[in-house]
């Protein structure tokens, strides 16, 4: 904002000032004074907006003579507040007779084909066109015509359901899918007073983002399948919360009544989600308040399960745990919150002595501090969210991005769309879906759809390009240690030898290399790069390539579960303690753990909130193990496959239950918030520990799940500033106090897919 | 007074179509003329001739010519607006059909003047006979080398023609709703400056883009070829030139005539051989948007772009446009104006895009009143309730085709409110049966489901 020009404007005979191009009715908001609209909202374009005109104010701008005196010369129209940039010397009226007139004016024609079904409009109570006619509305309507009359519920998607009667064509939803989740599925069909918004050809609305145009409908017109007819906003109590369903942590808010989820809304945090959500964390979210929920702990007696009291499931518990002295395992954790997972290893580390901990359900695992850390001086993600709209270029590499990071997803469109960032598609030919509703394909400059197994040999073919064609700073270069063992190494991968091995075309290579030979450039590298036989090999290339572009810093292997950082930084991994402390003596990792519980070296196994069988990617070692294992513990929401299997499964709060923190892919500690209790008989997973621990003469218990954060505040330097006082509404990211951005190449030679498969 | 013949001179010589016969009939002499002179020098031609927009708003064309970035940083684009959809107007139709040179040499110079590099005329949809006619025109220009590279042999000047096709919308024809579709977008209106820059900054594409009518494109032409001072020596000071006038309705010889501009708006009628069918009851001089102007008061207007007719409401007094497009529709005393009025509204309903409330709301709404008016269910009331309608869309709407729909209904009442008055009291029309529209075409019976 630094550099845009001040410009001096007026509004209703207030002086003030705003940056040169901002809206007047941003301006006015700045200064309160309200201008009622319906169409306006800040991130979508106004291209196709200023259509709903209630937003109309008077305006004057100087105007000069041509003697050179100035006279305020007033525009003969009403002007929409909404898109009028202001220019020095505006004057704005917002409340003259005539504005007055004419917000009664455009609301009545709103009215007039409204069906006025307020009382039974999931809407009504929260909804704009209501209350901008209380505020400013004709008191009666002089239509006594036929109005226009449609079925009440079209389904447009298996979300949400759409009642044209209500639909006031402010074209915010067919603006979102335009301008911000990039589908395009919502346009206007017809025209005239006919108009209704609509997809293509009657197909479904198959957007992964389609919840949002609910929130975004100011009017009950987009309704959500899931809350349609549930509850009266009032009625509603709300908290804030933290998604659960990926790794990203969008900001959202738990709309409940009588101890009962009734919706998800987005809450708006700039860093992260912005106000979006996808329709997984919208939709997903209702497994807090399934009727299957398990609210006692679970014994399992002759093969079935019976509640049991928790004194007397602590008591079992502890006789077991004492049985099994050292071989004890713990996995999972990805599921549980910061305070849960800081007590659990601190009960496995403190009162049992054993490092047998990890969140990884594989098929790799290497030392932590190995790999991109020991290079980069970083685990997983270490650009922050919002930084990828400053990128030139992003690189999305491997991944299939919006299922992976729906929110990232919608910054890399962002980057795109609103910054002109250029897009560099390299994913496996497997992912090639350019005709889903909404990937990176679409609008990425450059797709390159190699044949699986062959990353190292184009990311070869890339640098042969960026090394013999002179696309990087040679000042940069002439700094960089060892140049000549990737020179070696890409030498004989000229494009057209890369574009043969990897099956896509060498033009798209050297058109690639262009865009990403920039300091401006950003990696994100997906599930296929972190399960790949030789990830380690695509990881390094990786390297090389950022290091030689000048982007150390921008490598990015995100996360992909709810709290899986969180798992990492609080040491749910054999080999370190929480702040990825390395240990001398690491325990079993999650593989070595099961193949233990088969072979007989573990006998107690304590699973926290995973259902291994179906997320472990060898089912069926995991299967065995937990058949072998002598006792199993789960602690889960519900009787999952792997709860089945169990001893004793314990039932946990969901996140709708308890307040606590996740660790977001960028690192972000974001706090969410009870919302409601569902039986006083589930317990935090913190709780089970410190009972457990207390019990077995270890820890003093805690209290709150605030008091586990100032502890891990406390002890855990890297979470130095996430006291709860200080993470706010808004989470704080925490930082790699050396990150070591000036890493060296290393040599990767390129293994052809045939041996993988050997 | 008789016609001034400047874009029709030749309009009835046979095979004027072709270029051949147009260039004997010194076609293509205003291009060559231009392409003489600096591009500076074309548009101050246009400057001293004072052409005004043939499309509707008279607005002054060497401005938007001149406003043209002199840079091409980005490629400039040239565009006709050949959606000719205004009812009553059929001027661009026969210009296109009889003269489809004389409007490309139009564009040639303005592509010239502006430095552009493709135009496109952007043709009404129904419009396919004059298509066709442009098509092979642009061929044979092509053949010439009036078109494509290096044009007349001017290294550097190269003009690619395309023609688009509307799709069947009024409103494509306001010429961002026109770009919009040109651009494969929904027919919709763009926002205007100040609220986004002008089109000779960012037009189609996000490229400055000149657009303007097929007629004044086709008159740039003969200003070129004749002279700016000597265009400007016709019409009145502030509206110079000559203008085709369409005219319809009850006169004995309807069609297009070119009249010096201030042409009176009576002996029009008597150029156009008299009213029919009765006497003279009112005329709406250019286009359906315009207000209608009762016979006593039609000796008073001029058809000239000064010339406004002035309709007072509640809280502020309006000056509407008379000239607008050239439709000049005539109609004789056994006219209901409130059945004309309710298919004036009929159109601007079918045509509103929808975008924005008071317009896509307002015109159904005042059709519906019109309509219960007209099948005899008017109320006490209805008049001022139509008045304050048309007040609340007036002004209001996004684009001008709001304003449109409002003005010939304030109009009307202004001037006919009597007619309304008895509709509502007598719940039948005024001026007789014969008056009411006729009945629908009773169906193809091989078109029914029922067995003949
Ligand atoms: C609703 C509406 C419809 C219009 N239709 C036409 C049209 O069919 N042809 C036309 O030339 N101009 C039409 N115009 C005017 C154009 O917006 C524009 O003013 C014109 O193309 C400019 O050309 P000119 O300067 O040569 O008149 C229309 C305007 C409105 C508001
Ligand atoms: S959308 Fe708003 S005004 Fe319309 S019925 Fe629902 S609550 Fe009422
Ligand atoms: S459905 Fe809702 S958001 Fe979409 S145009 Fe209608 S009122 Fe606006
Ligand atoms: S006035 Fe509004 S609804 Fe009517 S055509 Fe223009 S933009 Fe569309
Ligand atoms: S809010 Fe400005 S026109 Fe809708």
């Amino acid at each position: 904002m630094a550099d845009v020009p001040m410009v001096n404007i007026k509004i209703n005979g207030i002086a003030l000032q705003a940056p040169q191009g901002e809206k007047v009715i941003e301006a006015a908001r700045r200064i309160n004074v309200d201008i009622p609209f319906f169409c306006y909202h800040p991130r979508l374009t106004m291209e196709n907006g200023a259509n709903c005109r209630m937003c109309l104010v008077e305006v004057a701008t100087p105007r000069k003579n041509p003697d050179g005196s100035v006279v305020m010369a007033k525009m003969p129209k009403p002007q929409t507040a909404c898109s009028l940039p202001v220019s020095e010397g505006m004057e704005v009226w917002t409340e003259t007779e005539q504005v007055i007139a004419d917000r009664r004016g455009v609301l009545e024609f709103l009215l007039i084909n409204h069906p006025l079904d307020c009382p039974i409009c999931d809407r009504g109570g929260e909804c704009p066109l209501q209350n901008n006619t209380i505020h400013y509305g004709p008191p009666t309507s002089r239509f006594i015509e036929e109005k226009r009359h449609f079925p009440k519920a079209y389904p447009l998607s298996e979300y949400v359901v759409f009642d044209r009667e209500r639909c006031i064509h402010c074209a915010r939803c067919t603006r979102f899918t335009q301008d911000i989740s990039g589908d395009a599925q919502l346009d206007f069909l017809f025209r005239g007073a006919d108009m209704e918004v609509g997809t293509f050809a009657h197909t479904r609305f198959s957007s992964r983002f389609s919840g949002n145009v609910i929130e975004l409908c100011p009017v009950g017109a987009l309704l959500s399948r899931t809350y349609r007819f549930k509850a009266r906003p009032w009625d509603l109590m709300t908290q804030k919360s933290i998604c659960t369903q990926c790794s990203n942590g969008c900001n959202i808010k738990i709309d409940h009544r009588v101890s009962q989820l009734q919706r998800v809304n987005a809450r708006v945090n700039e860093a992260v989600n912005e106000e979006w959500t996808c329709d997984r964390g919208k939709f997903g979210m209702d497994y807090v308040s399934s009727p299957d929920r398990i609210t006692t702990p679970l014994v399992k007696r002759d093969g079935e399960f019976q509640p049991v009291t928790w004194d007397e499931i602590n008591t079992l518990i502890i006789d077991r745990l004492q049985e099994a002295g050292a071989k004890v395992g713990g996995i999972g954790g990805t599921r549980s919150s910061n305070e849960d997972l800081y007590v659990w290893q601190k009960f496995f580390r403190q009162t049992l002595r054993v490092n047998n901990l990890d969140h990884r359900m594989g098929p790799h695992f290497r030392p932590t501090n190995s790999g991109l850390y020991a290079r980069f001086g970083y685990h997983s993600m270490n650009n922050a969210i919002a930084d990828l709209e400053k990128m030139k270029t992003i690189l999305v590499f491997g991944s299939n991005l919006v299922d992976e990071q729906p929110i990232i997803y919608l910054r890399v469109r962002k980057a795109w769309r609103a910054k002109g960032a250029g897009i560099v598609e390299a994913v496996p030919r497997s992912m090639k879906t350019g005709e889903e509703a909404n990937h990176v394909g679409e609008f990425a400059s450059v797709r390159l759809y190699y044949r699986p197994g062959t990353e190292v040999a184009l990311l070869h073919g890339l640098l042969n390009v960026m090394l013999y064609e002179n696309l990087l700073s040679a000042e940069r270069l002439g700094e960089i240690k060892n140049l000549s063992i990737v020179q070696n190494a890409v030498k004989s991968w000229a494009p057209e030898i890369a574009a043969k091995e990897c099956g896509v075309e060498a033009d798209a290579i050297r058109r690639a290399a262009r865009l990403l030979a920039t300091d401006q450039m950003a990696i994100l590298a997906g599930e296929t790069v972190t399960q790949h036989p030789y990830s380690e090999d695509i990881l390094n290339a990786l390297g090389n390539l950022a290091i030689l572009t000048g982007n150390p810093g921008n490598i990015n292997v995100p996360v992909t579960e709810n709290n899986q950082q969180g798992a990492m930084d609080m040491g749910i991994l054999p080999d370190v303690l929480p702040g990825y402390v390395g240990l001398d003596q690491p325990g079993l990792n999650t593989k070595q753990m099961l193949q233990g519980a088969v072979s007989g070296e573990i006998e107690a196994l304590w699973i926290s909130g995973v259902d291994l069988v179906n997320r472990f990617y060898d089912r069926d070692l995991a299967r065995r193990a937990l058949e072998a294992c002598s006792f199993v513990v789960v602690t889960e929401h519900t009787l999952t496959e792997t709860a089945q299997l169990a001893d004793v499964v314990l039932p946990t709060q969901s996140v709708a239950e308890r307040d606590g923190t996740f660790t977001n892919v960028e690192r972000r500690v974001q706090r969410f918030f009870k919302a409601f209790e569902i039986s006083p008989e589930i317990h935090p997973e913190w709780l089970i520990f410190s009972q457990l621990a207390m019990r077995m003469g270890g820890t003093a218990p805690y209290f709150s799940a605030r008091d586990i954060l100032r502890e891990i505040a406390a002890s855990v330097p890297i979470y130095q500033a996430c006291t709860p006082r200080d993470l706010g509404d808004q989470g704080v990211r925490w930082h790699y106090p050396a990150a070591n951005h000036t890493a060296d190449l290393v040599g990767v030679e390129y293994r052809a897919p045939a041996a993988v498969s050997a | 007074m008789a016609e001034t013949l400047v874009l029709l001179k030749h309009r009835d010589v046979p095979g004027i179509e072709n270029i051949d016969i147009y260039e004997q009939h010194g076609g293509y002499a205003g291009l060559k003329k231009a392409l003489a002179m600096e591009r500076d020098a074309v548009i101050n031609e246009i400057k001293t001739s004072g052409l005004r927009g043939r499309g509707g708003a008279g607005f002054p064309a060497w401005i938007k010519w001149s406003g043209i970035p002199k840079d091409t940083k980005k490629p400039h684009y040239v565009l006709c607006n050949a959606d000719e959809g205004e009812p009553g107007t059929f001027k661009d139709r026969e210009l296109m059909l009889k003269l489809p040179h004389m409007v490309i040499e139009g564009m040639i110079i303005a592509a010239y003047a502006t430095q552009s590099a493709k135009g496109y005329i952007y043709i009404r949809g129904e419009f396919v006979e004059s298509a066709r006619s442009i098509r092979r025109a642009i061929d044979q220009a092509y053949k010439k080398g009036y078109l494509g590279k290096s044009i007349c042999g001017k290294e550097g000047f190269d003009f690619d023609l395309y023609i688009h096709m509307g799709a069947g919308s009024y409103e494509c024809g306001e010429e961002s709703a026109l770009m919009s579709s040109l651009m494969g977008e929904r027919g919709q209106p763009r926002l205007k400056f100040p609220h986004a820059p002008l089109p000779i900054h960012e037009g189609v594409w996000q490229s400055p883009t000149l657009i303007n009518n097929v007629e004044t494109y086709a008159a740039a032409s003969q200003i070129l070829a004749h002279g700016g001072a000597w265009y400007a020596t016709m019409g009145t000071e502030n509206s110079k030139g000559t203008k085709i006038i369409s005219v319809s309705g009850h006169v004995k010889k309807p069609g297009n005539y070119e009249v010096e501009l201030g042409y009176p708006v009576l002996d029009m009628i008597e150029l156009a051989g008299g009213v029919t069918g009765g006497k003279l009851k009112a005329v709406i001089p250019g286009g359906s948007s315009v207000p209608i102007i009762p016979a006593e008061l039609c000796k008073d207007f001029k058809l000239d772009y000064d010339a406004h007719q002035v309709v007072q409401y509640s809280m502020r007094t309006m000056r509407l446009p008379v000239v607008g497009s050239g439709g000049f529709m005539v109609f004789n005393d056994k006219t209901d104006i409130v059945v004309l009025m309710r298919r004036t509204a009929e159109f601007y309903t079918h045509e509103s895009c929808g975008k924005c409330t008071p317009c896509r709301e307002g015109t159904r709404w005042i059709f519906k009143i019109l309509s219960r008016i007209t099948t005899g269910g008017g109320l006490p009331g209805d008049i001022d309730l139509l008045v304050n309608i048309c007040d609340q869309i007036d002004g209001r709407s996004y684009c001008g085709l709001g304003d449109a729909a409002a003005w010939p209904i304030m109009g009307a009442i202004k001037h006919f409110r009597h007619e309304f008055e008895y509709w509502i009291e007598h719940k039948r029309s005024p001026v007789g049966e014969d008056c009411l529209p006729p009945a629908p075409e009773p169906l193809n019976p091989l078109l029914t489901l029922t067995p003949v």
